[in-house]
Protein backbone atom coordinates (compact mmCIF):
# COMPACT_ATOMS: atom_id res chain seq x y z
CA UNK A 1 0.00 0.00 0.00
CA UNK A 2 1.35 3.92 -1.05
CA UNK A 3 1.95 5.73 2.25
CA UNK A 4 2.61 9.48 2.43
CA UNK A 5 4.58 10.67 5.74
CA UNK A 6 2.50 12.89 7.84
CA UNK A 7 4.10 14.95 10.89
CA UNK A 8 2.76 16.98 13.74
CA UNK A 9 5.84 18.22 15.59
CA UNK A 10 7.80 14.76 16.63
CA UNK A 11 4.99 12.83 15.85
CA UNK A 12 5.21 11.62 12.45
CA UNK A 13 2.24 8.54 10.52
CA UNK A 14 2.88 7.35 6.91
CA UNK A 15 -0.86 7.29 6.12
CA UNK A 16 -2.53 5.14 3.05
CA UNK A 17 -2.85 7.43 -0.12
CA UNK A 18 -6.18 6.88 -1.50
CA UNK A 19 -7.80 7.77 -5.34
CA UNK A 20 -10.84 9.86 -4.43
CA UNK A 21 -11.23 10.71 -8.28
CA UNK A 22 -9.75 8.76 -10.79
CA UNK A 23 -6.00 10.20 -11.27
CA UNK A 24 -6.45 12.38 -8.13
CA UNK A 25 -4.95 10.63 -5.42
CA UNK A 26 -4.51 12.24 -1.49
CA UNK A 27 -2.86 10.90 1.95
CA UNK A 28 -5.52 10.23 3.84
CA UNK A 29 -5.25 11.72 7.32
CA UNK A 30 -7.69 10.00 10.27
CA UNK A 31 -7.04 11.62 13.70
CA UNK A 32 -9.80 9.96 15.56
CA UNK A 33 -8.10 7.08 17.33
CA UNK A 34 -4.53 8.27 17.22
CA UNK A 35 -4.20 9.72 21.12
CA UNK A 36 -0.36 10.34 20.46
CA UNK A 37 -1.16 12.94 17.44
CA UNK A 38 -4.15 14.55 18.54
CA UNK A 39 -2.58 15.70 21.65
CA UNK A 40 0.22 16.54 19.74
CA UNK A 41 -1.53 19.12 17.52
CA UNK A 42 -3.73 20.04 20.50
CA UNK A 43 -0.50 21.20 22.21
CA UNK A 44 0.82 22.70 19.23
CA UNK A 45 -2.49 25.01 18.04
CA UNK A 46 -3.77 26.11 21.74
CA UNK A 47 -0.14 28.37 20.79
CA UNK A 48 -2.19 29.88 18.19
CA UNK A 49 -5.65 30.65 19.88
CA UNK A 50 -5.99 34.40 20.41
CA UNK A 51 -5.56 35.10 23.85
CA UNK A 52 -9.58 36.81 23.48
CA UNK A 53 -10.94 33.44 22.00
CA UNK A 54 -13.63 32.65 24.49
CA UNK A 55 -14.91 29.26 23.22
CA UNK A 56 -13.88 27.00 20.44
CA UNK A 57 -16.16 25.71 17.80
CA UNK A 58 -16.19 22.29 15.55
CA UNK A 59 -18.02 19.76 13.67
CA UNK A 60 -18.58 15.94 13.82
CA UNK A 61 -16.71 14.02 13.28
CA UNK A 62 -12.95 13.47 13.52
CA UNK A 63 -12.29 17.15 14.51
CA UNK A 64 -14.48 16.14 18.30
CA UNK A 65 -11.02 14.65 19.85
CA UNK A 66 -8.91 17.49 18.55
CA UNK A 67 -11.01 20.19 20.16
CA UNK A 68 -11.79 18.08 23.15
CA UNK A 69 -8.18 18.03 23.88
CA UNK A 70 -7.64 21.60 22.69
CA UNK A 71 -10.05 22.55 25.25
CA UNK A 72 -8.65 20.34 27.91
CA UNK A 73 -5.40 21.54 27.59
CA UNK A 74 -6.54 25.61 27.28
CA UNK A 75 -9.48 25.16 29.99
CA UNK A 76 -12.09 27.12 26.97
CA UNK A 77 -15.05 25.15 26.31
CA UNK A 78 -16.10 24.01 22.95
CA UNK A 79 -19.45 23.22 21.00
CA UNK A 80 -19.76 21.24 18.26
CA UNK A 81 -22.28 21.43 15.01
CA UNK A 82 -23.64 18.38 14.04
CA UNK A 83 -23.79 16.86 10.43
CA UNK A 84 -27.22 15.75 11.04
CA UNK A 85 -30.37 16.72 12.61
CA UNK A 86 -30.96 14.71 16.37
CA UNK A 87 -34.53 14.25 18.00
CA UNK A 88 -34.01 16.21 20.61
CA UNK A 89 -33.01 19.73 18.41
CA UNK A 90 -35.15 22.51 19.57
CA UNK A 91 -35.14 25.63 16.43
CA UNK A 92 -31.83 24.48 15.01
CA UNK A 93 -29.31 26.71 13.03
CA UNK A 94 -29.73 25.45 10.15
CA UNK A 95 -26.82 26.05 7.01
CA UNK A 96 -26.13 24.14 3.76
CA UNK A 97 -22.33 23.22 3.03
CA UNK A 98 -20.78 23.16 -0.95
CA UNK A 99 -18.43 20.76 -0.63
CA UNK A 100 -16.41 20.53 -4.10
CA UNK A 101 -14.70 17.27 -2.57
CA UNK A 102 -17.78 15.23 -2.83
CA UNK A 103 -19.30 16.96 -5.10
CA UNK A 104 -22.89 16.66 -2.49
CA UNK A 105 -24.90 19.18 -0.27
CA UNK A 106 -24.26 18.51 3.29
CA UNK A 107 -25.98 20.52 6.18
CA UNK A 108 -24.79 21.53 9.00
CA UNK A 109 -27.21 21.57 12.55
CA UNK A 110 -26.54 23.46 15.47
CA UNK A 111 -29.15 23.05 18.68
CA UNK A 112 -30.50 26.52 19.55
CA UNK A 113 -29.60 25.41 23.40
CA UNK A 114 -25.55 25.23 22.08
CA UNK A 115 -25.85 28.18 19.63
CA UNK A 116 -26.95 29.96 23.34
CA UNK A 117 -23.51 29.51 24.19
CA UNK A 118 -21.75 31.47 21.12
CA UNK A 119 -23.83 34.50 21.44
CA UNK A 120 -21.47 37.49 21.81
CA UNK A 121 -18.36 34.97 21.76
CA UNK A 122 -15.21 34.79 20.25
CA UNK A 123 -14.68 31.90 18.84
CA UNK A 124 -12.02 30.08 17.18
CA UNK A 125 -12.76 27.32 14.19
CA UNK A 126 -11.35 24.31 14.87
CA UNK A 127 -10.30 21.19 12.23
CA UNK A 128 -8.18 18.48 11.49
CA UNK A 129 -8.37 19.06 7.88
CA UNK A 130 -8.96 21.75 5.91
CA UNK A 131 -8.91 21.15 1.66
CA UNK A 132 -11.70 23.65 -0.58
CA UNK A 133 -12.95 25.58 2.66
CA UNK A 134 -16.50 24.69 1.52
CA UNK A 135 -17.39 23.58 5.29
CA UNK A 136 -14.87 25.90 6.86
CA UNK A 137 -17.00 29.14 5.06
CA UNK A 138 -20.14 26.81 5.86
CA UNK A 139 -19.27 26.57 10.05
CA UNK A 140 -18.24 30.73 10.37
CA UNK A 141 -21.63 30.90 8.88
CA UNK A 142 -23.17 28.80 11.59
CA UNK A 143 -21.19 30.96 13.78
CA UNK A 144 -22.55 34.50 12.69
CA UNK A 145 -25.76 33.35 12.89
CA UNK A 146 -25.41 32.27 16.37
CA UNK A 147 -24.05 35.86 17.09
CA UNK A 148 -20.27 34.49 17.84
CA UNK A 149 -17.75 36.93 16.52
CA UNK A 150 -14.87 34.27 14.22
CA UNK A 151 -11.17 35.35 15.88
CA UNK A 152 -9.28 32.22 14.48
CA UNK A 153 -9.70 29.57 12.07
CA UNK A 154 -7.00 26.56 13.46
CA UNK A 155 -6.47 23.32 11.13
CA UNK A 156 -3.74 20.42 11.69
CA UNK A 157 -3.74 19.77 8.39
CA UNK A 158 -4.31 21.90 5.21
CA UNK A 159 -4.59 19.69 2.21
CA UNK A 160 -4.35 20.94 -1.62
CA UNK A 161 -3.10 24.61 -2.66
CA UNK A 162 -6.62 26.60 -2.14
CA UNK A 163 -5.38 30.13 -0.52
CA UNK A 164 -7.98 29.80 2.65
CA UNK A 165 -7.61 32.34 5.91
CA UNK A 166 -6.26 29.58 7.84
CA UNK A 167 -3.84 28.58 10.35
CA UNK A 168 -2.51 24.71 9.92
CA UNK A 169 0.42 22.94 11.56
CA UNK A 170 1.10 20.80 8.27
CA UNK A 171 0.61 20.93 4.46
CA UNK A 172 -0.45 17.67 2.74
CA UNK A 173 -0.57 17.30 -0.82
CA UNK A 174 -3.38 16.61 -3.43
CA UNK A 175 -1.20 13.98 -5.66
CA UNK A 176 -2.06 13.89 -9.44
CA UNK A 177 -1.02 11.50 -11.63
CA UNK A 178 -1.26 11.15 -15.58
CA UNK B 1 -27.31 14.99 38.32
CA UNK B 2 -23.78 14.11 39.99
CA UNK B 3 -21.15 12.52 36.91
CA UNK B 4 -18.00 11.86 39.02
CA UNK B 5 -18.27 14.92 41.12
CA UNK B 6 -19.11 17.34 38.96
CA UNK B 7 -22.93 18.46 39.06
CA UNK B 8 -24.91 19.00 36.18
CA UNK B 9 -28.70 19.53 35.10
CA UNK B 10 -30.13 17.25 32.58
CA UNK B 11 -32.94 18.82 30.33
CA UNK B 12 -35.69 15.85 30.44
CA UNK B 13 -36.81 15.53 26.75
CA UNK B 14 -39.39 13.98 25.20
CA UNK B 15 -38.30 11.52 22.66
CA UNK B 16 -41.74 9.13 22.14
CA UNK B 17 -45.00 9.32 22.91
CA UNK B 18 -44.94 7.79 25.93
CA UNK B 19 -41.11 8.57 27.02
CA UNK B 20 -39.04 11.36 28.00
CA UNK B 21 -35.30 10.66 28.64
CA UNK B 22 -33.07 13.29 30.51
CA UNK B 23 -30.74 14.33 27.49
CA UNK B 24 -27.16 13.80 29.06
CA UNK B 25 -25.18 15.05 26.12
CA UNK B 26 -21.32 15.55 26.60
CA UNK B 27 -20.54 16.92 23.72
CA UNK B 28 -18.28 20.00 24.07
CA UNK B 29 -18.46 18.93 27.79
CA UNK B 30 -14.02 18.95 28.72
CA UNK B 31 -14.81 18.78 32.60
CA UNK B 32 -17.70 15.99 32.56
CA UNK B 33 -15.54 14.03 30.24
CA UNK B 34 -12.07 14.54 31.83
CA UNK B 35 -13.77 13.54 35.13
CA UNK B 36 -15.87 10.46 34.05
CA UNK B 37 -12.42 9.41 32.18
CA UNK B 38 -10.70 9.75 35.33
CA UNK B 39 -13.25 7.80 37.42
CA UNK B 40 -13.94 5.17 34.69
CA UNK B 41 -9.97 4.07 34.15
CA UNK B 42 -9.84 3.72 37.80
CA UNK B 43 -12.68 0.82 37.48
CA UNK B 44 -11.54 -1.01 34.22
CA UNK B 45 -10.34 -4.33 34.29
CA UNK B 46 -6.43 -4.62 34.13
CA UNK B 47 -6.52 -6.69 31.72
CA UNK B 48 -8.19 -4.37 28.44
CA UNK B 49 -6.35 -4.67 25.27
CA UNK B 50 -8.29 -2.32 23.51
CA UNK B 51 -11.32 0.39 23.88
CA UNK B 52 -14.24 0.52 21.32
CA UNK B 53 -16.75 3.14 21.04
CA UNK B 54 -19.32 4.59 18.68
CA UNK B 55 -19.16 7.50 17.18
CA UNK B 56 -19.89 10.66 18.16
CA UNK B 57 -20.83 11.52 21.00
CA UNK B 58 -18.81 8.63 23.24
CA UNK B 59 -15.13 9.60 21.10
CA UNK B 60 -14.09 12.53 23.88
CA UNK B 61 -14.59 9.70 26.11
CA UNK B 62 -12.58 6.88 24.62
CA UNK B 63 -9.90 9.41 23.85
CA UNK B 64 -9.49 10.84 27.03
CA UNK B 65 -9.63 7.47 28.68
CA UNK B 66 -7.38 5.87 26.53
CA UNK B 67 -4.62 9.14 26.83
CA UNK B 68 -4.91 8.18 30.75
CA UNK B 69 -4.51 4.49 30.07
CA UNK B 70 -2.76 3.94 27.78
CA UNK B 71 -4.78 1.43 25.74
CA UNK B 72 -5.49 2.45 22.05
CA UNK B 73 -9.32 2.79 20.97
CA UNK B 74 -11.18 2.25 17.87
CA UNK B 75 -14.13 4.30 16.63
CA UNK B 76 -17.12 1.87 15.22
CA UNK B 77 -18.70 4.42 12.51
CA UNK B 78 -22.11 5.16 11.46
CA UNK B 79 -21.84 4.90 7.91
CA UNK B 80 -19.37 3.06 5.64
CA UNK B 81 -16.41 5.03 4.44
CA UNK B 82 -15.28 4.93 1.01
CA UNK B 83 -11.99 4.64 2.32
CA UNK B 84 -12.53 1.53 4.30
CA UNK B 85 -10.61 -1.69 3.64
CA UNK B 86 -13.05 -5.00 4.47
CA UNK B 87 -14.91 -3.09 6.70
CA UNK B 88 -17.17 -5.11 9.29
CA UNK B 89 -20.93 -4.08 9.66
CA UNK B 90 -23.98 -5.00 12.08
CA UNK B 91 -27.21 -3.02 11.97
CA UNK B 92 -28.83 -1.52 15.63
CA UNK B 93 -32.50 0.08 16.08
CA UNK B 94 -31.08 3.01 17.86
CA UNK B 95 -33.27 4.25 20.80
CA UNK B 96 -32.81 7.90 20.52
CA UNK B 97 -33.51 7.99 16.52
CA UNK B 98 -35.66 5.28 16.07
CA UNK B 99 -34.01 4.27 13.06
CA UNK B 100 -31.88 1.30 12.06
CA UNK B 101 -28.49 2.05 12.59
CA UNK B 102 -25.47 0.84 10.85
CA UNK B 103 -22.29 0.21 13.15
CA UNK B 104 -19.02 -0.33 11.15
CA UNK B 105 -15.64 -1.35 11.81
CA UNK B 106 -12.84 -0.65 9.38
CA UNK B 107 -11.05 -3.79 8.84
CA UNK B 108 -7.59 -1.73 9.34
CA UNK B 109 -8.43 -1.83 13.02
CA UNK B 110 -9.07 -5.42 13.24
CA UNK B 111 -5.39 -6.21 14.47
CA UNK B 112 -6.77 -4.35 17.45
CA UNK B 113 -9.17 -6.32 18.30
CA UNK B 114 -8.65 -10.31 17.30
CA UNK B 115 -7.71 -12.16 20.18
CA UNK B 116 -7.60 -9.10 22.51
CA UNK B 117 -9.28 -8.22 25.53
CA UNK B 118 -12.09 -5.00 24.46
CA UNK B 119 -13.58 -2.93 26.50
CA UNK B 120 -16.30 -0.94 24.91
CA UNK B 121 -17.04 2.58 25.95
CA UNK B 122 -20.57 4.56 25.19
CA UNK B 123 -21.91 7.67 27.47
CA UNK B 124 -25.19 6.26 28.18
CA UNK B 125 -26.10 2.30 27.99
CA UNK B 126 -30.29 2.42 27.70
CA UNK B 127 -31.89 -0.14 25.95
CA UNK B 128 -28.52 -2.17 24.75
CA UNK B 129 -29.30 -2.53 21.42
CA UNK B 130 -25.93 -0.29 20.65
CA UNK B 131 -24.52 -2.63 23.06
CA UNK B 132 -25.45 -5.62 21.44
CA UNK B 133 -24.27 -4.76 18.00
CA UNK B 134 -21.17 -3.60 19.13
CA UNK B 135 -20.20 -7.34 21.05
CA UNK B 136 -21.49 -8.70 17.93
CA UNK B 137 -18.92 -6.96 15.86
CA UNK B 138 -16.44 -7.95 18.54
CA UNK B 139 -16.82 -10.96 18.27
CA UNK B 140 -17.50 -11.58 14.77
CA UNK B 141 -13.64 -10.16 13.99
CA UNK B 142 -12.20 -12.47 16.82
CA UNK B 143 -11.86 -10.14 20.09
CA UNK B 144 -13.27 -10.64 23.57
CA UNK B 145 -15.46 -8.21 25.35
CA UNK B 146 -14.55 -8.14 28.83
CA UNK B 147 -15.67 -4.94 29.81
CA UNK B 148 -18.57 -2.57 28.98
CA UNK B 149 -17.88 0.82 30.56
CA UNK B 150 -20.60 4.07 30.65
CA UNK B 151 -20.96 7.13 32.41
CA UNK B 152 -24.79 6.08 32.58
CA UNK B 153 -26.95 3.57 32.58
CA UNK B 154 -30.64 4.19 31.76
CA UNK B 155 -34.08 2.53 31.86
CA UNK B 156 -33.74 -0.39 33.57
CA UNK B 157 -30.65 -0.73 35.94
CA UNK B 158 -27.74 -3.26 34.48
CA UNK B 159 -25.27 -4.91 36.17
CA UNK B 160 -23.25 -5.96 33.70
CA UNK B 161 -21.95 -2.31 33.15
CA UNK B 162 -19.37 -0.48 34.52
CA UNK B 163 -21.31 2.62 35.27
CA UNK B 164 -20.83 5.69 37.11
CA UNK B 165 -24.21 6.99 37.47
CA UNK B 166 -28.03 5.59 36.76
CA UNK B 167 -31.00 7.50 34.47
CA UNK B 168 -34.46 6.69 34.78
CA UNK B 169 -36.70 6.85 32.16
CA UNK B 170 -39.87 9.81 32.64
CA UNK B 171 -43.44 9.52 31.62
CA UNK B 172 -44.34 13.20 29.31
CA UNK B 173 -46.92 15.22 30.79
Amino acid sequence: METYPITIGKITRHVPVVETLPGVHIPLVEIMGDVELVQAAAEALVKHLPPETDTLLTLETSPIVLAHAMSAISGKPYVVVRRKRRPYMQDPIIQEVESLTLGVTETLWLDSRMAEKLLGHNVALIFDVVSSGGTMMALEKVAKKAGANVVARLAAFHQGTSKLPLTALSEIPILQTA
Amino acid sequence: MKIAGVHRELPVVQVGPEVSVALFNMLGDTEVVEEAAAALAQRMPADIDTLVTPEVKAVPLAHALSRLTGRPYVVARKTEKPYMINPVSRTVISITTGKPQLLVLDGTDVPLLKGKKVAIVDDVVSTGSTLKGLSDLITDVGGVVGAVMAVFTEGSPRDDVIALGHLPLFKPD
